[in-house]
């Protein structure tokens, strides 16, 4: 089985004045490729700051003690861990900054190219004074400059007759192989994204999106901006004289404007009406699903490997609601993508994930296929979160006594302890290990142990 | 709406803008009473009935027998038709536009000049101090702002002359120009150049390179006093309002999309930092006449504050008004200018 994202131990603390909040107390995750893997818990549970140390934003005043992130197998957070080995005991503050500062280099690359993330309020995520054409073309130009060179590149080498093979070919069914290699063989590498772009578009007739494809061809280029193409696709990036200042902004311009185009091709498909005109807008002038979309769109931009999604429905009312979980369902057919979908939600969860892991006191307790978590919830707080669901058929709904404990001070042995009502003895002082009960089941705790018990 | 639209509307605005403006003023001018007015144009060699007779001349030609706000419009109507007024200082006598002419490019160069110095210390002091909150250099910076911040502007310049212009000696501390170096030149006459009145430009334009440096040189002291006593607030407003915004959630979307450090803050988080300075920026154009009238009266320095520290001094009404008046002109266009660069800038103020 290939994973996508191996997340094992992983422990952070955060250092307040009023004391060390243990965040994450040793959180194991393995997340297969193209799957949607939910988390749920309660508030103050951690199920955001996993969500933010997986990405690498972390805060001034945190410090990952234990574990690595592994992403196919590279490890993101060596450089953190090596820290907090050296300074285990009394970490310096200001020695954690600049480490950060060291993780931020390290995952720029990483970060909206192979991981991103979509957060919870779109009212407030996007940058109020830019153009939201501009905020997706920003990160397809930082991360594949040469991708937006071809494009423009193309375009204007392609003659008519190209094109109107092209449309030829799409009339006839061609897929995908037989489009790229047309390009390959005329030498217009980078007209062939826009072509299929074009022709999946759902929102257009066919003699509409005909014209379009014809008039691909465009004006042609000034010698600058020909200039900046051809050695962007060269480099692969933005370097050498395109760094100087000045010359920078005049180099990115012309990208900016490709990445608009391609920005008006991916949100087309992802089914936002009226493409051409919301690229051209500022966020204010959109709602909140709206402004959603556009985020997830941004996270989708590159292609990445992995999309986390903190509470991406939390702030919006049912309707839209129910519209971006369809807009999920979909994108997980579409990319070759897997999901973390973090949520409070549980309703939420079921309706798109593939598993669902249950998380307590920055820990993970139990893991199992959305099936499983809901017909035959195996650990006691699966199950009273669970019953804790307004069901339509009406009936008390049980609460969970008491509160999340205080992570400056976490009870001893399971964390769940003082609230459970199965506790035994051995619950006051070990921690249990998450164990598999079932081939697709994992489960910490001591009720089920010596069933089939294999550590992960 | 567009943003012409926007303009249109807010040009429109500025007419009772105006007209109170003008209220304001022509009652300032009767606060002071008819005498002063007859004063500067009976001769005090005329006695008795001729005395009487020309001073009945006087108010039939100034409308001064008529009701109050008679005299308005006529006052308004001769304002509307250039005619400001008299003036008669130690430093220049005449029509009042004339001496605006003479005196206000200078001081609009030195505002400008103070300006672009603010600006650029201003933005670039505040987002570093912002962007390395807590760091030795933020609490020098916070100190040393607050200091500036604490002074009053002919403190700062005094401070500067005795430090930079009598210790030193690396700056003159005086006039606008060296006069061995103009004495005999053309266009300079009578410490007025031409044609622009503005030294700088009128040499460069002689192709006087050598006077040009000079009168830059002669620049410095006043703009970077002018420019210390304002910036001082802008940093501090520009560190909070950065600090908020850096808290913001599409600061932290930006990072998540891979942009570097340097594109977050200089794009990201700067350009909705700068939105609530950019109000700030009517405020700055009051300090910076404010601080002209203190700054060039320290200085020598042969603007429009220079010209108004002389007609209050000498009592001149004619020029007190004018100035008064011009001041507020200005003041209400640089208020107008800004709604118009924040609606250029912050695209949710466009209702």
């Amino acid at each position: 089985m290939e994973y996508t994202l191996n997340v094992s131990n992983l422990k952070e603390q955060f250092y307040t004045r009023r004391g060390i909040y243990k965040a994450l107390n040793g959180v194991d995750i393995l997340l297969r490729k193209g799957e949607i893997l939910g988390i749920a818990g309660e508030s103050g549970c951690g199920k955001t700051t996993l969500g933010l140390t997986i990405i690498g934003l972390l805060p001034r005043n945190a410090v990952v003690t234990d574990g690595e992130i592994l992403l196919d197998g590279k490890d993101l957070i060596a450089t953190l861990r090596e820290f907090a080995s050296k300074e285990a005991n009394n970490p310096n503050l200001r020695h954690s900054e600049n480490i950060m500062k060291k993780l931020n280099k390290q995952l720029i690359n990483v970060r909206g190219s192979r991981i991103s993330m979509v957060f919870q309020d779109p009212m407030t995520s996007l940058n109020p004074v830019l153009r939201i054409g501009y905020q997706i073309a920003e990160t397809l130009m930082v991360h594949q400059p040469e991708v937006l060179a071809k494009r423009r590149l193309a375009r204007s080498k392609v003659k008519d007759d190209d094109l109107r093979e092209a449309l030829k070919l799409l009339e006839n069914g061609a897929d995908e192989q037989s489009i790229k290699a047309f390009a390959e063989t005329r030498q217009l590498e980078g007209i062939e994204e826009q072509l299929l772009n074009i022709w999946r578009r759902n929102d257009l007739g066919i003699a509409r999106k005909e014209k379009m494809i014809l008039s691909l061809r465009s004006e042609r280029l000034g010698g600058f901006d020909m200039a900046v193409l051809q050695r962007v696709v060269s480099q692969g990036r933005i370097d050498g004289w395109m760094r100087i200042p000045g010359l920078n902004r005049m180099s990115k311009a012309v990208l900016i404007k490709e990445g608009n185009t391609k920005a008006v091709e991916l949100l087309s498909s992802l089914e936002i009406p009226n493409p051409e005109e919301v690229v051209k807008m500022y966020p204010h002038e959109l709602s909140g699903g709206m402004r959603q979309r556009i985020i997830i769109a941004i996270a989708l931009a590159n292609n990445p490997e992995l999309v986390i999604m903190d509470e991406p429905t939390s702030a919006l009312d049912v309707t839209v609601q129910a519209q971006i979980l369809d807009l999920l369902k979909h994108l997980k057919q579409r990319f070759n993508t897997s999901f973390i979908l973090i949520s409070h939600d549980l309703s939420v969860l079921a309706e798109v994930c593939d598993r669902i892991g249950i998380m307590y006191a920055g820990r993970i307790v139990e893991v199992a296929t959305v099936d499983a978590i809901f017909n035959k919830p195996l650990h006691p707080y699966t199950t009273m979160l669970i019953s804790a669901v307004p069901t339509i058929k009406g009936g008390e709904i049980q609460g969970i006594g008491g509160a999340v404990p205080d992570m400056r001070f976490p009870p001893s042995g399971c964390m769940f302890h003082p609230r459970c009502p199965y506790v035994m003895d051995k619950c006051r002082e070990n921690n249990p290990q998450m164990k598999y009960v079932e081939d697709e089941h994992l489960v910490a705790c001591y009720l089920y142990e010596g069933q089939k018990g294999e550590q992960n | 709406m567009n943003l012409w639209a926007y303009t249109i509307r807010r040009l429109l605005l500025l007419i009772p803008t105006l007209l109170g403006l003008t209220l304001i003023v022509f009652i300032l001018s009767h606060v002071s009473g008819n005498n002063v007015i007859l004063a500067e144009y009976l001769s005090p060699k005329l006695t008795g009935a001729a005395r009487a007779i020309a001073t009945q001349a006087l108010i039939a030609r100034f409308h001064l027998n008529q009701p109050i706000y008679v005299q308005y419009f006529y006052w308004l109507n001769a304002i509307l038709h250039g005619n400001w007024g008299y003036t008669n200082t130690a430093i220049y006598s005449g029509p009042v536009t004339t001496a605006i002419a003479l005196f206000l490019p200078n001081t609009l160069m030195l505002s400008v000049v103070a300006a672009i110095l603010i600006w650029i210390i201003g933005v670039r002091f505040g987002v570093y101090s912002a962007v390395n909150r807590d760091s030795v250099s933020d609490h020098a910076l916070r100190v040393g702002s607050f200091t500036l911040y604490a002074m009053p502007i002919y403190l700062i310049g005094v401070a500067l002359i005795i430090v930079l212009g009598v210790y030193l000696k690396v700056l003159p501390i005086s006039g606008v120009v060296s006069p061995t170096m103009v004495s005999g030149l053309s266009w300079y006459v009578n410490g007025i150049s031409y044609p622009t009145h503005i030294i700088i430009i009128d040499a460069m334009l002689h192709g006087a390179w050598g006077v040009a440096l000079n009168a830059a040189i002669h620049l410095l002291l006043p703009a970077i006093t002018l420019a210390l006593a304002i910036v001082a607030g802008l940093i501090r407003i520009l560190r909070s309002s950065m600090l908020e915004v850096l808290d913001q959630d599409y600061i932290r979307l930006a990072r998540s999309k891979g942009l570097s450090e340097r594109i977050v803050y200089n794009l990201h988080a700067r350009k909705n930092a700068l939105l609530p300075v950019i109000t700030l920026f009517g405020l700055t154009v009051a300090g910076l006449l404010g601080g002209a009238v203190v700054v060039e009266t320290i200085f020598n320095y042969p603007g429009i504050g220079y010209w108004t520290t002389q007609a209050l001094l000498d009592s001149d009404v004619g020029g007190i008004m004018a100035a008064t008046l011009l001041f507020g002109l200005i003041l209400v266009v640089a208020n107008l200018l800004v709604d118009l660069i924040y609606a250029f800038v912050d695209p949710r103020i466009r209702y």
